[in-house]
């Protein structure tokens, strides 16, 4: 049984990953960032239910903190662009292209 | 068995959710379908013995974060000609899948070496407030208060990057 979360833990990562190196539109690649996380904690959590060790909840409180984090640096710098280009699109913020 | 059929359900939502997220064109309907995937996540870490974690990924995760990216999206008023036109979406999809299609597939191999064991619900207070917490606040004490630090950080930084006046050049 361990397998099958296992897999659906690798399936909802490359997931993420298709969502981020796909889209265009800033909340949908923040949003597959947040869905590799969630896809981490649950290999976390499925691998400390078979050690039956509570280690990997701790490391997933952990993770949902760093995700807090990342949600409000993240959206801060989003709402800044969207003031400055007007736009959502990741191809438009190129300012350290030179 | 029932447990193996909560399994499925919880596993063919989420990864509908997940799916939705990457297709759906607006940010809004990806914010909803991904709150799918992350109540069905919750759904498995209940099937995984972790009470605590079941309750914070319904507290934080489903209620805090999400409300607050939803928050975000209504409050920026995205019209749909703000929209990145994203007409070649679906080749970059199938791009995306074959590059991650060969790490899937090694990941995978990788967890079928491993050995099989059963994922029964235990009791034993396994993964309760106090076992986790006696855990956390003895052997994880030290990255417990770097994670504060982490918070407090990207507090002031949200304050400072949001709540600049005039435009930046």
């Amino acid at each position: 049984m361990i397998h099958s979360y296992l897999y659906l833990s690798i399936i909802l990562f490359c997931l993420g990953i298709v969502g981020v190196i796909s889209r265009r539109n800033v909340f949908t690649v923040f949003m597959s960032i947040e869905l590799m996380l969630n896809a981490a904690n649950l290999a976390f959590i499925a691998f400390s239910r078979v050690h039956e060790s509570m280690d990997g909840h701790v490391l997933a409180m952990m993770v949902m903190a760093v995700a807090a984090a990342e949600a409000a640096l993240a959206l801060a710098v989003v709402i800044l662009l969207h003031k400055h280009k007007s736009k959502l699109d990741t191809n438009v913020f190129s300012l350290l292209k030179g | 068995m029932f447990a193996d059929g909560l399994f499925i359900g919880f596993a063919i939502l989420s990864v509908l959710g997940a799916v939705g997220l990457v297709l759906f064109r607006h940010p809004m309907n990806g914010a909803m379908s991904f709150v799918v995937t992350l109540i069905s996540l919750a759904g498995l870490y209940a099937l995984l013995s972790a009470k605590l974690i079941f309750a914070l990924q319904l507290i934080v995760y489903a209620g805090a974060i999400m409300s607050l990216i939803v928050f975000i999206i209504m409050f920026l008023n995205i019209q749909p000609s703000d929209l990145p036109k994203e007409e070649t979406k679906l080749f970059y999809i199938l791009g995306g899948g074959i590059v991650v299609l060969p790490i899937g597939l090694f990941l995978a191999k990788i967890v079928k070496s491993m050995p099989e064991r059963s994922t029964e619900i235990i009791g034993n207070n396994f993964g309760g407030v106090k076992e986790v917490g006696l855990l956390l606040f003895r052997d994880w004490l030290v990255p417990f208060e770097i994670v504060s630090i982490l918070l407090l950080v990207s507090l002031v930084g949200a304050v400072i990057l949001a709540g600049k006046r005039g435009t930046i050049k």
